[in-house]
């Protein structure tokens, strides 16, 4: 890998470093200087003054996972764009159709599950 | 890419299209069956391109990832067919059990197009994703009916046992790609020569190890008796013969092509697969009382059957065998999987001993069980075996007669509850009389199947020399 | 200098690996499991194939590590104590495999690599050379995507609607 290119992504590198220190400096710094006091009340969740009953944890519905999935597929769909931005000038004009080919097949994809009703969030 | 590139893909452009036009049609209408309908006639009008690539010479297109041969046309003839047929079967048992009725044809559709693209691919990226594509088609298809808790327990193993090993035969194919610096097939078969024989040994173990979990070849066979018994009966039927097919279709392509024999002898490797796959296969067929997973078993020991064609792949008589045995096994394998369908569907059962005076109550679909049974067993005039002779023959003319005297004994062996399914049908005392009511869908799908049995088995002739004609073409 | 950046990363994707595998609670699992990515995409960039290493942050890390979050959260409920396991001789024979495949692979690296190895094109895993291979050497394969990627909405619909109430 030429050298250049080594210092160009060593930026990246302390730029993620730095990134994650300013994350958990105020976290260590809390730990280290504030005061501590264990009682058991205080992990008990904030529900304004009043003390909590019952689980926490309510049944998740499914339907927000099937948006991630369908999330997943389009954004796959995006990765194919992207160098196909980055090249299509270059290529021929059947390229163009090939990937209009492909974003229609992804369209039917869309009108199915937007049919079936996958895409209801309430 | 040329028009003729473009002329060549037509089969699989119309099995693409078909799938979609399907997805359309069961968005637009309430009548789910008319979408299987549209599937059949879809799926038989793709007969006519794919007829007409017989007559154009074996070449690579699309920059050299995909093959248009004789072998790649047999594929997609035997894919169609079996689509169609397990299509036509499931007009009649679907309805009521499931609520996305459209979808379970269009899924089978584009099934049918993975195979496709899995029987010709000759780029390893191609291939890895085509088989990629059936799984994942499979995985749903199988555990499609959900409030059934065996067909979910079916897709949750499948899909495990499947995703492990794509990774497996990923591994393999990456370690390939990098002893050779290429995907192609037939780039990596120059450069491979070149390579150090413990880096190919592995990479074709890993290689195996998928391909073995898509045909379910012993070690990798665990998922079929519990995926076979749990899935939908069409399904298992699909499976059993299709994407076993289209597994072969691969490995011989794979092997064939890239790996010369005199540096890595992977013939012995095969043959004494085989011979694990038939024997054990048969020995775990015997004591079983389900039919579904009496069949998968006898799946497993047809599997080594095959692997036989596989290993003995020089002259006349090994990779036509292949092919013959791979038709016939379809129309005998998805018969016995119909007939179950049509028991499990009007008696609610599977279990062998509730087959009990069928003869009696559906004569027309015990006779054509009975048929088919015998059929499995190897007993001529049936299509198995022509295809169980081909093969021996190959295996007798490669010097491996070991493998062949086992052959013959599994071949025995097999007979025993093949037969127990003709004698609780015919010997045993039925418990009712009344009448079976036999679906007119699942009657044309079982007759069909009937048919090809006895007439590969009596004029084999055409399907030999189609054979023999679709091998020739195989290397370039 | 970019034998210490390889180290890191393989350390790290190690160290992500091992806890993927034997963590106890399924969020350290997935959060492991980012590790592993992140020192992936590391090493893409070493190789200097920086599509394919933003490619790896953007949809493993990005997307498909969100979902196996969704999945723990939707399954947290139903998280009961362990069963206990029928099969216990499976875990030792399991290692001495594992340590017979790793045998396997560090003989067969260690007797292949050199000059037998294929070098890359240059331009190798850029937007650019991904994007012209895409649309001349494995166009099929593009379109095949395609396909899958639309038979997994059907499939994510079939499997993951819920029954429809009575």
């Amino acid at each position: 890998m030429p050298p250049n290119v080594v210092v160009d992504w060593l930026y990246v590198g302390v730029f993620a470093i730095v990134g994650t220190i300013m994350a958990a400096l105020p976290l260590a710094v809390v730990w280290l200087l504030a005061p501590r006091a264990d009682l058991p009340q205080k992990t008990l969740t904030y529900e304004s003054g009043v003390i909590p009953f019952g689980q926490a944890w309510a049944q998740f519905n499914v339907r927000y996972y099937l948006f991630a999935l369908i999330f997943v597929v389009f954004d796959v769909e995006v990765i194919y764009l992207y160098p196909w931005a980055v090249v299509f000038r270059r290529l021929s004009a059947f390229a163009f159709v090939e990937m209009l080919i492909f974003v229609l097949i992804l369209l039917v994809g869309l009108a199915y599950a937007w049919r079936k009703g996958a895409l209801e969030w309430v | 890419m040329s028009a003729s590139d473009l002329w060549s893909i037509v089969p699989e452009l119309w099995l693409a299209g078909l799938a979609i036009f399907l997805l359309l049609v069961d968005l637009l209408t309430a009548r789910k069956s008319l979408v299987g309908v549209v599937a059949v006639m879809g799926l038989l009008l793709s007969i006519i391109p794919i007829g007409s690539l017989l007559t154009q010479g074996a070449r690579t297109v699309i920059f050299g990832s995909y093959a248009v041969d004789g072998f790649a046309v047999f594929f997609k003839i035997l894919t169609v067919i079996a689509t169609a047929l397990v299509v036509l079967a499931a007009i009649d048992w679907l309805p009521g059990r499931s609520q996305y009725e459209g979808e379970f044809y269009a899924l089978l559709v584009f099934t049918a197009l993975g195979l496709v693209l899995m029987a010709a691919s000759t780029d390893i990226i191609l291939l890895a994703l085509s088989i990629e594509f059936v799984s994942l088609t499979s995985y749903v298809l199988a555990g499609y009916l959900k409030g059934d808790v065996k067909s979910n327990e079916a897709g949750v193993k499948y899909f495990l046992y499947g995703a492990a090993a794509s990774a497996v035969m990923l591994f393999g194919f990456s370690i390939l790609y990098g002893l050779t610096g290429s995907t192609n097939l037939y780039e990596i078969a120059r450069r491979v020569a070149n390579a150090p024989l413990p880096a190919l040994y592995l990479s074709i173990a890993l290689m195996l190890s998928g391909f073995g979990f898509k045909i379910s070849m012993v070690p990798f066979h665990q998922w079929t008796p519990d995926v076979y018994e749990g899935a939908p009966t069409p399904v298992a039927a699909y499976l059993s013969v299709a994407s076993k097919a289209a597994g072969f279709a691969a490995l011989v392509r794979m092997l064939m092509v890239v790996v010369d024999p005199g540096r890595l002898n992977w013939i012995l490797l095969i043959a004494v697969l085989s011979a694990v796959s038939m024997t054990l296969g048969n020995l775990l067929a015997l004591p079983q009382r389900n039919i579904k997973r009496m069949l998968a078993y006898s799946s497993i020991s047809h599997a080594g059957f095959l692997l036989i064609g596989v290993a003995a792949f020089r002259g006349d008589f090994g990779t036509p065998g292949l092919l013959i045995y791979l038709l016939g096994y379809m129309f005998t394998q998805l018969g016995a999987f119909f007939v179950a369908a049509l028991i499990g569907q009007q008696l609610g059962t599977d279990d062998i001993p509730d087959y009990a005076g069928l003869s009696r109550r559906a004569p027309v679909s015990a006779l054509l069980m009975a048929v088919f049974m015998l059929s499995l067993t190897g007993f001529p005039p049936t299509s198995v075996f022509i295809g169980k002779f081909y093969v021996l023959a190959g295996a007798i003319d490669n010097g491996l007669l070991w493998l062949a005297i086992v052959g013959v004994v599994n071949s025995v062996i097999s007979l025993y509850y093949y037969a127990g399914v003709i004698r609780a049908m015919y010997v045993m005392p039925a418990a009712s009389t009344v009448p079976l009511r036999e679906p007119a869908a699942l009657q044309v799908a079982l007759g069909i199947a009937g048919l090809g049995t006895l007439l590969i088995g009596l004029y084999p002739q055409p399907i030999i020399d189609l054979a023999r004609s679709a091998v020739l073409l195989l290397r370039i | 200098m970019e034998l210490v950046v390889f180290g890191l990363a393989s350390a790290g994707a190690l160290a992500g690996g091992i806890g993927v595998i034997a963590s106890r609670p399924p969020v350290r699992s997935a959060l492991s499991l980012l590790l592993v990515l992140g020192s992936l995409a590391i090493m893409y960039l070493l190789l200097a194939a920086q599509f394919i290493a933003a490619l790896q942050v953007i949809i493993y890390a990005g997307a498909i590590v969100v979902l196996f979050l969704f999945v723990i959260m939707l399954l947290h409920m139903r998280s009961g104590e362990g069963r206990v396991e029928k099969l216990r001789w499976q875990g030792p024979v399991s290692y001495v495999l594992a340590g017979l495949f790793l045998a396997a692979l560090l003989y067969a690296i260690w007797t292949g690599a050199g000059p037998h190895m294929a070098e890359p094109a240059p331009g190798f895993g850029t937007a650019e050379s991904v994007g012209r291979s895409l649309f001349t050497k494995f166009l099929l394969p593009f379109e095949v995507a395609s396909i899958v990627l639309l038979v997994g909405i059907i499939a994510a619909v079939v499997v993951g609607r819920p029954l429809a109430p009575p």
